[in-house]
């Protein structure tokens, strides 16, 4: 597959792009605004440092495909202050809040969520976008850090009688808003985006991927998903009717994403900022 | 007292979960500038006085500057960070734009951030090895 030339794209690639790039930000920011959540508030000083660093991983991730989709003429600002809220297309699982202090619902969100970050940033190596294919490695190594982190909890919270009931818990409530990380922004432009090669799995293959994998590791733990996604002993799909209304892709959220939208630009509009802070001024 | 503390587990192992992995250099990486003439040469020297803002290490030990090119007075450095969240981007990336901007016989200086090859340890020179474990890291 050709490279695509930055400085020479059509409107369909320039689309493509466009949808693509807001995917993988989107996620990762919103992943990450929900994690800071925690800070102070996890279960030991440990865990508490632990999923902050992966917090900031997240927000580095976001801000490497943000930056990408500086290339298409945005700015970060616009994209993260000043943007609507419904045009943001994160998948429905990472806006989810927390049960208060169900720690469980944090590790089981991390590992679903990072089962399938593994899968897309493997479709992502060879991408026809060099900028994409340039990043991926960095964000590779840092995530199998998150990967690693959450399947260790997974499976010592599963462990204890009180773990595992909280763990299916948050496997009924989560399990159907993670199939959203699979769903289309627009079926069309998620076609260009793999015939464009700028990534080289359908979302079909990689949620039926991503199935064969989780559902099997969960259910080996004793864990059940709400929904049956198993076709036959190897096969795995995800049908209309496993999944919630809102999808996040398609710009329909759920109300909790709005409240937290509202109260992550509180103090941008508040102090009537055009431009994002900076840890410090200019050095003299 | 000693009795109220659970007996550790016999076979536990301290950081069970955390694998320190050297990862790998690459070939014309670490660059160091040694190679280096005339004004690229000044703005090497230049990098080497910025200091990590955690560390005393230089930028440059540190395997931050993948490489410095100066053409008709314009300075374009290709630096990485060592990790894509890392909380000093701007003041690093600043940073580095003035002091290549202020070498004499540069105009006007871009850094390009690049991800690609990732940082790793291996990225670091042997000086910056020193300095690291002059500082107390081991490494």
């Amino acid at each position: 597959m050709a490279a695509l030339d930055p400085g020479k794209l059509d409107a369909r690639e320039r689309n493509a792009l466009e949808t693509l790039l807001k995917r993988l930000a989107d996620d990762e920011f919103v992943l990450a605004e929900r994690y800071t959540e925690w800070q102070v508030r996890a279960p030991t000083l440990e865990s508490d440092l632990a999923l902050a660093n992966n917090a900031q991983d997240e927000l580095g991730h976001a801000r490497l495909w943000y930056d990408v989709l500086e290339d298409l003429g945005f700015e970060e600002q616009a994209l993260i202050y000043e943007r609507d809220p419904a045009d943001f297309r994160h998948a429905t699982l990472v806006e989810r809040p927390f049960e208060e202090g169900d720690w469980a619902d944090a590790v089981l969100r991390s590992y679903l969520y990072d089962a399938a970050e593994k899968l897309r940033l493997e479709a992502l190596e060879d991408s026809a976008y060099p900028k994409i294919a340039d990043r991926v490695g960095k964000i590779r190594s840092e995530e199998e850090y998150h990967l690693e982190h959450a399947q260790n909890w997974v499976e010592r919270l599963a462990d204890g009688d009180e773990g595992h009931e909280r763990l299916q818990d948050a496997l009924d409530r989560l399990f159907p808003y993670a199939l959203t990380l699979f769903e289309p922004v627009d079926p069309d432009v998620e076609d260009d985006i793999v015939e464009l090669g700028l990534r080289d799995a359908t979302l079909e293959e990689l949620g039926e991927e991503w199935l064969s994998i989780v559902v099997p590791s969960l259910e080996s733990l004793d864990l059940e998903p709400p929904v049956s996604a198993q076709v036959d002993d190897d096969t795995f799909e995800i049908t209309e009717d496993m999944l919630p209304e809102e999808r996040g892709r398609d710009g329909g959220h759920t109300d909790a994403w709005f409240d937290l939208h509202d109260e992550l630009t509180h103090t941008y509009r508040d102090l009537g900022r055009s431009e994002t802070t900076k840890i410090m001024d200019k050095p003299e | 007292m000693s009795s109220e503390i659970p007996d550790p587990d016999a076979d536990a192992t301290p950081c069970a979960y955390t694998e320190y992995r050297e990862g790998e250099g690459a070939e014309e990486l670490p660059a160091t500038g040694e190679d280096a003439t005339g004004v690229e040469a000044d703005v090497w020297e230049a990098l080497y006085g910025i200091e990590d803002p955690e560390m005393p290490i230089s930028v440059v030990d540190l395997g931050l500057i993948y490489g410095v090119t100066v053409e008709d007075g314009y300075a374009l450095v290709d630096m990485t960070l060592t990790y894509s969240g890392c909380p000093a981007r701007n003041m690093l990336t600043e940073q580095v734009q003035e002091t290549a901007a202020d070498v004499e016989d540069v105009d006007d200086a871009e850094v390009r951030l690049v991800w690609s090859p990732e940082w790793t340890i291996e990225m670091v020179t042997e000086q910056g090895k020193d300095d690291l474990r002059e500082f107390g890291l081991s490494i």
